[in-house]
């Protein structure tokens, strides 16, 4: 029942806190953070895309490749699934199959092209961002595809159900594959230790182009539901413009590892990225500029990752103040309590 | 030498890369002689004129580069080189030092971020250098009017831009129309054309006697507040007759940013009024809601489609061919002939957006001027390339802009 507790409060106590603060926060100002009706969808969508943008992230950098390419592949993806479905025919259905197959295919290109050329993933990754936004550019000529004229094709990003579904297969899909399977066991193996995991027959170059292609697939969803919300894809993106998205998915991941201590890293990304919406929905309430955003967003990264960096010193605090403020009562406290703070702590 | 796997996907994978990269960059916007249509002074040695953009994407932009690299490259002796999108001013200076070593023979600028270094590295490589759909600034204007290689520039001045958005709002309070959202766009980056267009239309608003911005109602105050608050308060716009229901600015897309777009469309004002981009960024999420847009921006099909359907109420918009004056100053200049005011110093000159408030005019608009039959057609343009017409009669030339005056 402790184990349990301590569990749940480890993985709710961020998203929980982090609803509380901003509600009171909004509250004091006398404003909602559900002001409109599309607020629940609102939040809905920013969570999908920063859920799915983190984890497209973090399944690659759990294993220490650094992947720029992440918006550009739900660009050029996002872009290839709308050319089609415009130009072609078939509606959304169409646009949303062709823009998770061209994502997955695109991120197993990015994978087979790291462990083909063996550099860096990181310098490897930087090409393929150019490559894909290339791809983009050169299939649009240059100019955004606005949905204006395709009103089929914006629904998607506005139906709050299908957002929510979205999330939840994602979340199954991911912690099927990566926790619940063999390939998972091998991913997983991969990280521990790769030499042994080599060893035992496990295929590395296999399950690194597998894991680009579900980071692409994954990216493809993002794609597809931020053309869909705005009704616009600016395909003429060049130049490392699509970067900016993978850094919206830091502060997610690293609340996600955390969260993952006690329950599940894929969960936690879901919290973390629904705490970050949240947040968002807290800067609209209260009326703060993009400046004031900014600055606030960027504390917060700042301040997570001191707090991770002196956790132990944190704790070790926390013991002494706990122990510093207890009464005297008779003999030193018993060893067996002092261990059970720490294990809590 | 043995031919590996990895060799083999290397030079694949950089063939591709390069293959792609052309496609989007500098050589993309090269054309020549050759093209459609050419006739025999575009088939003559060419010009090399180089074009720096900020902004490669959107419809306008397009437009503008099809009307010099189809219309213009096919019809008069030039060749086009575009830079890539440049996002800032180091960007800006690289592709500058690039068109020098091109032997770049001059540079028609659509890149603004910092025009003083443009000017300078033009200067000194002696290659003429004039601004395209904009303007310097006053003090700029007085410290580079006399350098030797600078033409000049036409374009939507600061006093164009307050006009377009004073024009936005009297349509709509002619209409009836009481309630507002602003889009704000650039306004917290200064980008100063939107702030001018955002203080013209609270200046227009503020002419109802109860109603003021942070207590100022005239242009220059309400510029001055926008100015040091880096943003629109809308908390400060006070009026018993008009009321700005929401506010919103950037591209961000982010939860913060479409919570405020959904605030500002959850509270049915009349009309939402764009600094710019308003139809492509507003358009899906306000349609169907009886909302109208107001918006600064370009003669699309997108926009057309949103004025037919009457998402977008009013339209401020850069004709396809405005940038054909500058460029005939440009090669002027290049062939020995550069327009010099009376002072002997390089010209500003103004040039405005055509407005449309239904879709029959926006239809006329479009017919009259696009890149296959410009308003700034060969027949206009060439008396002023190199054929000894005076300042005086340049400048009449580009102040008959409006769609009364090129079409009738």
């Amino acid at each position: 029942m402790g184990s349990f507790m301590r569990r749940a409060t480890g993985t709710l106590i961020i998203p929980v806190g982090v609803f509380a603060v901003v509600w009171a926060l909004a509250a004091i100002d006398g404003a909602s953070l559900f002001s409109s009706s599309d607020s629940l969808m609102i939040l809905a969508r920013t969570t999908a895309v920063t859920m799915l943008t983190t984890m497209a992230l973090a399944i690659n950098l759990n294993s220490g490749r650094f992947d720029f390419s992440l918006g550009a592949m739900a660009l050029a993806s996002s872009t290839i699934g709308a050319t089609i479905a415009i130009n072609v025919g078939g509606g959304f259905p169409a646009m949303a199959a062709v823009t998770l197959a061209a994502g997955a295919l695109l991120g197993a290109f990015s994978g087979l092209l790291y462990v083909t050329l063996r550099i860096s993933p990181l310098v490897s990754s930087l090409g393929v961002t150019l490559l894909f936004e290339g791809l983009a550019f050169t299939i649009t000529g240059g100019g955004n595809i606005s949905f204006t004229q395709y009103p089929e094709l914006v629904a998607f990003g506005k139906n709050l159900t299908a957002l929510v579904i979205v999330i939840v297969l994602a979340l199954v899909g991911v912690y099927t594959v990566f926790d619940r399977s063999r390939f998972g066991s091998d991913y997983r193996a991969l990280i521990t230790g790769q030499h042994a995991a080599v060893s035992a027959g496990v295929k590395e170059k296999g399950n690194a182009i597998a894991t680009y292609a579900v980071s692409g697939g994954l990216m493809g969803v993002v794609g597809l539901i931020q053309a869909s919300g705005k009704g616009l894809i600016e395909a003429g993106s060049i130049n490392f413009s699509t970067i900016g998205i993978m850094f919206t998915a830091f502060l997610p991941m690293f609340v996600g590892g955390y969260i993952g201590r006690y329950s599940n890293d894929k969960l936690g990304y879901l919290l973390g990225a629904l705490s970050m919406s949240v947040i968002g929905l807290g800067y609209s309430a209260l009326r703060l500029t993009s400046a004031q955003q900014s600055l606030i967003t960027a504390f917060l990264l700042v301040a997570f990752l001191i707090f991770l960096s002196n956790e132990e010193r944190a704790k070790h605090w926390w013991r002494r103040a706990r122990l510093g403020n207890r009464p005297p009562s008779g003999p030193a406290a018993p060893p067996r309590e002092t261990a059970g703070v720490g294990a809590s702590a | 030498m043995k031919i590996t796997r990895k060799m083999a996907f290397g030079t694949a994978a950089g063939v591709a890369a390069a293959l792609s990269l052309a496609a989007c960059s500098s050589s993309a916007g090269t054309t020549d002689g050759s093209s459609a249509g050419a006739t025999d002074a575009a088939a003559a040695d060419p010009v090399k004129m180089c074009v720096l953009v900020a902004d490669v994407t959107s419809s306008e932009a397009l437009s503008f580069r099809d009307y010099y690299t189809d219309y213009i490259a096919g019809n008069f002796p030039v060749e086009f080189v575009y830079s890539d999108e440049l996002a800032d001013a180091e960007a800006e200076k690289t592709a500058m030092e690039g068109f020098i070593a091109n032997n770049c023979e001059a540079v028609i600028s659509f890149a603004s971020a910092d025009r003083p270094t443009q000017l300078d590295m033009a200067e000194d490589a002696g290659i003429y250098y004039a601004v395209a759909t904009g303007a310097l600034s006053e003090e700029e204007y007085e410290t580079f009017k006399d350098y030797e290689y600078y033409v000049g520039a036409i374009g939507p001045d600061a006093m164009t831009e307050y006009q377009a958005g004073y024009d936005m709002v009297k349509h709509f309070t002619a209409e009836g129309d009481t309630e507002f959202g602003i889009f704000g766009g650039g306004v917290p980056y200064y980008l100063e054309m939107h702030i001018y267009r955002a203080a013209g239309m609270l200046a227009a608003l503020a002419e109802d006697p109860t109603t003021s911005y942070g207590g100022a109602t005239e242009m220059g105050d309400i510029l001055g507040k926008i100015y040091q608050d880096g943003t629109i308060k809308i908390a400060d716009f006070e009026s018993d007759v008009y009321t700005l229901s929401g506010y919103l600015e950037t591209w961000d897309f982010d939860a913060a940013w479409q919570a405020s777009m959904a605030d500002m469309i959850a509270a049915g004002p009349d009309a939402i009024l764009a600094v710019g981009t308003g139809n492509a960024i507003l358009g899906a999420a306000v349609d169907g809601t009886g909302i109208q847009i107001g918006d600064i921006d370009a003669y699309t099909e997108d926009n057309l489609v949103a004025m037919e359907n009457g998402t977008l109420g009013f339209l401020a918009g850069k004709f396809t061919s405005i940038n054909g004056p500058i460029f005939a100053a440009t090669l002027s200049a290049v062939q020995g002939e550069p327009y010099r005011t009376a002072e002997g110093s390089a010209f500003a000159l103004s040039q405005g957006y055509w407005e449309a408030t239904t879709a029959e005019e926006f239809q006329e608009i479009v017919d009259a001027d696009n890149v296959d039959a410009p308003v700034y057609d060969v027949d206009a343009l060439s008396p002023f390339v190199a054929s000894g017409a005076s300042y005086d009669e340049f400048a009449d030339f580009v102040s008959k802009y409006t769609f009364a005056d090129l079409v009738g």
